[in-house]
């Protein structure tokens, strides 16, 4: 399903939590919002999702507004979506198999069936024969797993990620996107992930939107985003990313007054001693590593350029021509 | 001695006619008082119906009721006890004002039972696509159950002293056998009989309330 956001704005008093958001999401992809905390990611899902009706705008899942609901059709359209939470928001009063039940008993399913569908949504989940576990006996990814089978249960078009991988260690964030994603293929979901980690981005996500105080600053393919960033803020989650990621190797703290990013094809030419040769300029790399997103290779290198402003100035200008992205720090 | 034991068990059967009943009819009196008044509070405290006015007015009725001395809310609604069942002296007779005293207090014990439920399961519950009673009698009732028994369990004990205060203006049970014998015709052995039934029906109620409760838990 394909949802679109118009001029979207919510206000708490003075805070413009959302302000203006027009999206278009498209169908059968894993589409990322990401923003810091307080950039109104949390809100924006809350819009989104019908939890919370928008001041100003309009909420289309196809050609079907959503926004202006009445009460009771309002209840019919939340359940044929699905939504997963940071803190899981599992009932402790009810047993794995009871929780993936939850949503088909509310609309009065067939209990011969909805016993048949827990089944299988356990083995989807890889939770299989776990049913009759106590929720506080499960571990977070396997909590995790139980909230994406109930999510499921009555077969959404759409699926919320609120923050879902946030309370997981790097390991299981792996494991649960790669469920997220292989479900969204099975299913043909239009999945919505909201998050502050760029990994999660990276590594799930077709499509992403930048969030910054209530504004969407950034919006295209992950793979334009990670290799031509043009917001600060994008800027700003990217090298959180570079320096945590292990793939980039950093031997030096000091300098690095250039953040060069190659893609593709790039990465593969020997495109900094090309630029060397011919312009005379020296190249002290800072950092460096190759990332991989979406299948496609990036390339981001730190370093300072030498040893004069106009061999460096030369220098960056010929590795734009050459199709790399050259940021320069201030 | 023979007659000591009559009235203690004759007197004991009362109290606990008198808590069982009242326990009873406060609940069905203060458990959906309870429900409103935390079904209308605010959203942050997992409210999913938020109505301030409405909300405010029931806990100022119920904060008023609360700090009425029980003795003289037992007096005032005595003519409901003659209105009713005919009479306002009895076992059964105090049944009604006990109920009616005890309700406030159930529907606060309820509503703070009901505020430990983590509202971001409510919110969950919500955005499945739960009506208003699914989320009460699917989510908050069965996610607050132990927390419920235990205030069912203080209700209890708080209506086993409640009785034995409506003996002294004509309830019978206990509290009154403690007065009229113990007290009045200075019989000390009436008074020690009277306290260590209390005391022993108080902690029996006590421990199973907390092993019903602590099993609800080690459930889950």
């Amino acid at each position: 399903m394909e949802i679109r956001l118009r001029n979207l704005r919510r206000n708490y008093g003075e805070l413009h939590a959302v302000d203006d958001v027009s999206l278009d999401i498209p169908s059968n992809t894993v589409y990322g919002i990401i923003g810091r905390s307080g950039a109104g990611k949390s809100t924006l899902v809350r819009l989104v999702s019908m939890l919370e009706k928008p001041d100003n705008g309009e909420v289309y899942y196809d050609d079907k507004r959503v926004d202006d609901l009445s009460r009771d059709e309002l209840i019919q359209e939340r359940r044929k979506i699905g939504m997963i939470f940071q803190n899981f928001n599992l009932f402790s009063s009810r047993n794995a198999a009871e929780n993936i039940a939850y949503p088909m008993e509310i609309c009065h399913m067939d209990k011969a069936y909805i016993r048949q569908r827990t089944e299988e949504l356990l083995e989807l989940v890889g939770l299989a024969g776990r049913g009759n576990a106590a929720i506080s006996t499960l571990s977070g990814g396997q909590k995790q797993r139980v909230a994406i089978a109930r999510a499921l249960a009555v077969k959404p078009a759409i699926l919320f990620c609120d923050e879902a991988t946030s309370a997981l260690d790097p390991q299981t964030t792996r494991s649960i996107l790669a469920l997220i994603k292989e479900i969204q293929k099975k299913m043909n979901l239009t999945v919505v992930m909201i998050t502050h980690q760029m990994e999660v981005v990276r590594d799930a996500c077709d499509r992403v939107a930048v969030l910054d105080s209530g504004h969407i600053v950034e919006e295209g393919a992950v793979s334009d985003i990670f290799s031509a960033p043009k917001s600060a803020v994008t800027k700003d989650f990217l090298s959180s990313l570079t320096t945590v990621q292990e793939s980039v190797v950093r031997w030096s703290k000091e300098g690095g007054h250039y953040t060069l990013r190659f893609r593709g094809s790039k990465t593969d030419e020997p495109i900094i001693s090309t630029v060397s040769r011919s312009t005379g300029a020296i190249f002290n790399i800072r950092a460096a590593g190759v990332q991989s997103v979406e299948d496609e290779e990036l390339g981001v290198m730190i370093t300072d350029i030498g040893p004069d402003p106009q061999t460096a100035a030369a220098a960056v200008a010929m590795l734009r021509e050459n199709g790399v992205t050259v940021e320069e720090e201030a | 001695m023979n007659t000591m034991i009559t009235l203690v068990l004759e007197a004991t059967r009362q109290t606990i006619v008198m808590v069982f009943l009242s326990t009873i009819f406060s609940m069905i009196l203060g458990f959906p008082i309870g429900v409103l008044l935390h079904v209308t509070g605010s959203e942050e405290h997992g409210g999913i119906i938020p109505h301030p006015v409405f909300c405010n007015i029931i806990s100022r009725i119920v904060n008023i009721l609360r700090s009425f001395p029980f003795l003289i809310l037992m007096i005032v609604l005595m003519p409901l006890s003659r209105l009713i069942i005919g009479t306002s002296i009895g076992t059964m007779a105090t049944v009604i004002p006990l109920s009616i005293a005890a309700a406030p207090f159930v529907a606060r014990v309820i509503e703070s039972a009901l505020k430990e439920v983590d509202p971001g399961v409510v919110q969950a519950a919500k955005a499945m696509g739960s009506s208003n009673w699914q989320i009460i009698y699917k989510v908050l009732i069965p996610e607050a159950l132990p927390s419920l028994v235990s205030g069912v369990t203080l209700t209890i004990i708080n209506l086993i002293g409640y009785s034995a205060m409506a003996g002294a203006i004509g309830g019978g049970g206990l509290g009154d056998l403690a007065i009229r014998y113990g007290y009045q015709r200075f019989r000390p052995s009436y008074m020690v009989a009277a306290v260590v039934i209390i005391i022993v029906m108080v902690e029996l109620i006590q421990f199973v309330g907390d092993r019903i409760s602590s099993r609800l838990i080690a459930k889950r």
